[in-house]
C-alpha cells in the first residue's frame, strides 16, 4: 500500500510543537512505515508538493500576511488540515501582541529590547505585513484541532494513528490539554 | 416529611420539596457541571453552565436556581443541554484572555476543567482581545480582570460571607467589570484583605502573590488545623509543598465557614523575624548554643537553688492547652513559683462565656462593649456585620475609636453602658460581646443580662479561655525574682515588659523568634511555630480547636509541652 503523504509547516510558532512531533521518538519511526513526510520546516523540502498531500499539519498562529499565504497554500494542497498546538488552535501566546498597538509592539521587539543596540524596525518589502494575531481557523477551514502548549507526543501519535485507521480523532483525557 | 417525586436522566428520585434541581441531582449522585455555583454561596444562575433540559419547559433551565416540583423530568446531558453548555464555554473562553499556557491557575482552573470535560478542542468565535486592567494595588493578592468570567463568586463572598460589601460590578454586557467601591483601586478601597474572594475564585482572576506558580493541587498537601492568631479559633487548611507553607485557606466546615482574616490568612506568611533554633546560654556577653540537656540542667539548678517564692513564671495565653497544663505542673506544682499569664484573661470580670458565632446568626440585638472585634477578632466582627445585614441591631459601647462604630445603630460612651443593657433587655435574642477594656463595675451592669443573652468574650490571648479556666491572672512582675521564666511562643514582648523582665537575676526566655527579650535573656529555649505545633487550644466559645503540624520543626526545636515535661521529670 502506498504511504499516506503528510506535510507540516509552521506559522508564528516557537518550534515547540514540531519538537513534540520529534518527541514521539521510536513511534515516529513506526509511523514512517505508513506515512511519507513530504515536507517540513526542519527538512530540505519546505513546501507541500503541488500534487497535494492527504494530511497537512500547521503549527503556530496567523500573525502576518506570509502566514496567511502559507496557511492558504497548505489548505489547497491537503485533504485534511490539522491545527497543532495552542497557537494554531486558539492564537496562543502570540496573541499577547493584540493587547498592544502594533507600532508599540514592533518598537518593543526590535528597538527597546534590553539586548538590542541601534535597533531598527524591519521594513523590507519582501517581508510579510503584521496582522492582528488569530487562530488558523479564522483564515482557512480546519478539520482537526489538537491544542496544547505543546500538545503531548501521545496526543499527536493518537491523532495520526486514528487517521491512519480511517477515523477522525476525538481528543479526551490527557490528550486534551491547553498547557 | 413530604417528598417530591422527580426523574433525573430517567432515574426516579425522591427529594425534599423546595430544593433545586442541582441539589436534588447532587443528593442522587448525579453530577451537573457548574461554574458560578459554590456550596458556601447563594446561587444566582450567572454562568448558565448548569443548564438542563426540563420536560414541558420552553427553554433550558439553570439547575442551580430551578426548584423541583412533583413529576418533573430532567435531562442533564441531553444533546440540547450539552450543545448549550459547549456554547457557553466557547463564549466564556473567547471573551477575555483565557490562554492557559501562561496562567497561574492552569491545572486547578474550574473553567479549564469544564472545557476538558466537554472536549472543547477549539473556539468557533473570533476573540475581541479587550485590554483589561490588572489591579496589583493590594499587598497580598492580585486581581487580573483579563481572567475574570464574571461569575460573581467574589462579590457574593464579600457580601454574604464577610458582609464587607466592597465588591460589585460596573458597566453592562461585555464591558462588565468587577469593581471595588464602584470604581476604586482595590488597595485603596474598603477591602479588608480577608482573602475570601481569592479562595472562591474559579479561575486565575484572583492570584495569591506568595503561592503563585508554587504548585498545583496535585503537588501540594493540605493539613487541617486551626488559626492561632486570635481566640476565634477559625478552622484552616495549611497548604504546603516540600516542607514549605504556601498559603492558608479557610475551612468551609468549621464555625468560621471558610472565612479568615488578613491576620490569619496572609500576615503570618510574611513574618520576617529570625528563628531561634537551639537552646542558648549566656556566657559573658554572648549567647552560646548548648544542648537541651545542658539547658534543662541549668534551669533546674537555678530553680532548685532558690526558694520557690523567688521564682516567677509567666506564659503567654497564646500557648496551647498541653503547654499551659505542663507550665502549671512545673512552675506551680513543683517549683511553687509565682505564676501568671501575659495577657488579661477577663477572669476578674466574672461574666458568662460560651456564646458562639452561630448565636450571632440568630441574634436580634448585639451589644459590643469594651472591645473591638474588627481590630483583633476580625472574623467575629465580620459575623456581627452579617447579622446586621439580616436585621440585627448593633449597640456599641466604647470610649474612643472602635472599628464597629460605623455600623452601630446606637453608640454609647462607657458611662452609659446601663442604657445599652436596657435595650438588650427588651430584645428577643441578644448577644453580648465583651472585651478587656471593661472594669468590674461595667461587668456587673452587663451581668444583669445573664440568662437572657449569650456572652462572647474577646480574649486578648488565643487560649484566653483555658487560661481563665485555670484561674491564671495577668500582670508581669519580676521584682524580687531570682529566676524568671517566660513562655512567649511567637509573641513579641513590648519594651517596658522586657525591662520589667530583666529585673530578674536570671531570665529564661522560651520563644520561637529572636527578639529584644531573647537577646537580653540568660537562657534561651527555642519554640516551634504555628504550623509546626500539635495540640489544642480552647477557642472563645469553649470549643477545642485542634492545631496540627503541617511542616516538620527545625531539628533542634522541641514542642513547648515536651520541654516542660522534661523539666518536670528533672525536678
Amino acid at each position: 500500500m502506498a504511504k499516506v503523504k503528510v506535510a507540516t509547516d509552521w506559522l508564528a510558532a516557537c518550534a515547540g510543537c514540531h519538537m513534540s512531533v520529534l518527541d514521539m521518538d521510536e513511534r515516529l519511526v513506526q509511523l514512517l512505515d505508513k506515512i511519507e513526510l513530504t515536507s517540513t520546516p526542519i527538512t530540505d523540502l519546505k513546501h507541500p508538493p503541488k500534487e497535494g498531500v492527504t494530511v497537512g499539519i500547521l503549527t503556530g498562529a496567523i500573525s502576518n500576511t506570509t502566514n496567511i499565504e502559507v496557511a492558504k497554500q497548505m489548505r489547497e494542497r491537503c485533504q485534511i488540515l490539522i491545527a497543532l498546538g495552542d497557537c494554531a488552535v486558539f492564537g496562543g501566546i502570540v496573541t499577547m501582541r493584540n493587547f498592544f498597538d502594533m507600532n508599540e509592539a514592533l518598537k518593543r521587539a526590535y528597538v527597546e529590547t534590553e539586548s538590542t543596540v541601534d535597533g531598527k524596525i524591519p521594513c523590507s518589502e519582501e517581508l510579510g505585513t503584521p496582522v492582528r494575531v488569530c487562530a488558523v481557523n479564522q483564515v482557512v477551514k480546519v478539520d482537526i484541532h489538537i491544542p496544547g502548549c505543546p500538545p503531548s507526543p501521545d496526543a499527536i501519535y493518537y491523532a495520526l494513528s486514528e487517521l491512519l485507521e480511517g477515523r477522525i480523532p476525538v481528543l479526551t483525557g490527557d490528550n486534551l490539554k491547553y498547557d | 416529611m413530604a417528598t417530591v417525586n422527580i426523574k433525573i436522566n430517567g432515574k426516579p428520585i425522591q427529594a425534599r420539596p423546595g430544593i433545586t434541581v442541582l441539589d436534588a441531582a447532587k443528593e442522587a449522585g448525579i453530577d451537573i457541571p457548574t461554574l458560578c455555583h459554590h456550596p458556601a454561596l447563594a446561587n444566582i444562575g450567572a454562568c448558565r453552565l448548569c443548564l438542563v433540559e426540563v420536560a414541558k419547559q420552553r427553554t433550558l433551565q439553570p439547575a442551580c436556581t430551578f426548584p423541583i416540583s412533583e413529576g418533573m423530568e430532567v435531562e442533564t446531558e441531553s444533546p440540547k443541554a450539552v450543545e448549550a453548555r459547549k456554547f457557553v464555554l466557547e463564549m466564556l473562553f473567547s471573551e477575555r484572555n483565557h490562554y492557559c499556557m501562561y496562567c497561574e491557575m492552569s491545572g486547578d482552573c474550574e473553567l479549564q476543567a469544564m472545557a476538558y470535560r466537554y472536549g472543547l478542542d477549539h473556539w468557533t468565535y473570533p476573540t475581541p482581545f479587550p485590554k483589561m486592567p490588572v489591579d496589583g494595588t493590594r499587598k497580598y493578592f492580585i486581581m487580573d480582570h483579563n481572567r475574570c468570567i464574571l461569575c460573581r463568586r467574589c462579590i457574593r463572598a464579600c457580601s454574604d460571607l464577610v458582609a464587607n460589601h466592597t465588591l460589585g460590578v460596573r458597566f453592562r454586557g461585555a464591558k462588565t467589570m468587577i469593581s471595588a467601591d464602584m470604581d476604586a483601586p482595590f488597595g485603596e478601597s474598603s477591602c479588608v484583605s480577608c482573602g475570601t474572594c481569592l479562595q472562591v475564585c474559579p479561575t486565575g482572576a484572583l492570584i495569591d502573590r506568595k503561592s503563585a506558580y508554587m504548585g498545583r493541587e496535585v503537588h501540594v498537601e493540605h493539613t487541617a488545623s486551626a488559626c492561632t492568631f486570635c481566640s476565634v479559633g477559625c478552622g484552616t487548611s495549611i497548604v504546603t509543598r516540600a516542607g514549605r507553607v504556601l498559603r492558608v485557606e479557610g475551612d468551609w466546615d468549621a464555625p468560621n465557614q471558610g472565612v479568615l482574616c488578613v491576620a490569619g490568612r496572609f500576615e503570618p506568611l510574611y513574618d520576617t523575624r529570625e528563628r531561634l533554633t537551639s537552646p542558648m546560654l549566656r556566657k559573658g556577653n554572648a549567647l552560646v548554643p548548648i544542648t537541651w540537656d545542658e539547658a534543662l540542667d541549668v534551669l533546674v539548678a537555678r530553680a532548685k537553688g532558690n526558694n520557690g517564692k523567688k521564682t516567677a513564671a509567666y506564659a503567654t495565653s497564646n500557648a496551647l492547652n498541653d503547654a499551659l497544663g505542663a507550665f502549671l505542673t512545673v512552675f506551680q506544682g513543683k517549683v511553687h513559683a509565682t505564676v501568671g499569664v501575659l495577657e488579661p484573661t477577663l477572669e476578674e470580670l466574672d461574666l458568662p462565656a460560651g456564646g458562639t458565632l452561630a448565636d450571632l446568626d440568630a441574634a436580634d440585638c448585639i451589644l459590643v462593649a469594651g472591645g473591638d472585634p474588627l481590630a483583633d477578632h476580625r472574623v467575629l466582627g465580620y459575623r456581627i456585620k452579617r447579622a446586621l445585614d439580616k436585621g440585627a441591631r448593633l449597640l456599641v459601647v466604647a470610649d474612643g475609636a472602635n472599628g464597629m462604630l460605623p455600623f452601630a445603630h446606637r453608640k454609647f460612651p462607657m458611662a452609659e453602658l446601663a442604657e445599652a443593657v436596657k435595650i438588650c433587655q427588651g430584645s428577643v435574642a441578644p448577644v453580648v460581646i465583651y472585651g478587656s477594656q471593661l472594669d468590674r463595675a461595667d461587668a456587673r451592669k452587663l451581668a444583669t443580662l445573664t440568662g437572657k443573652a449569650r456572652f462572647i468574650p474577646l480574649f486578648p490571648g488565643v487560649n484566653g479561655y483555658r487560661a481563665r479556666e485555670l484561674g491564671l491572672k495577668d500582670g508581669l512582675r519580676a521584682n524580687g525574682a531570682k529566676v524568671l521564666y517566660l513562655l512567649l511562643g511567637d509573641k513579641e514582648l513590648p519594651e517596658d515588659a522586657v525591662k520589667e523582665a530583666r529585673r530578674a537575676a536570671f531570665l529564661v526566655v522560651h520563644a520561637a523568634y529572636k527578639s529584644a527579650a531573647a537577646e537580653t535573656a540568660d537562657l534561651v529555649l527555642p519554640a516551634p511555630l504555628w504550623y509546626e505545633q500539635e495540640g489544642t487550644f480552647t477557642a472563645l466559645d469553649g470549643r477545642k480547636a485542634v492545631v496540627r503540624p503541617a511542616v516538620p520543626k527545625p531539628a533542634d526545636v522541641l514542642t513547648e509541652a515536651e520541654v516542660l515535661a522534661r523539666l518536670a521529670e528533672r525536678l
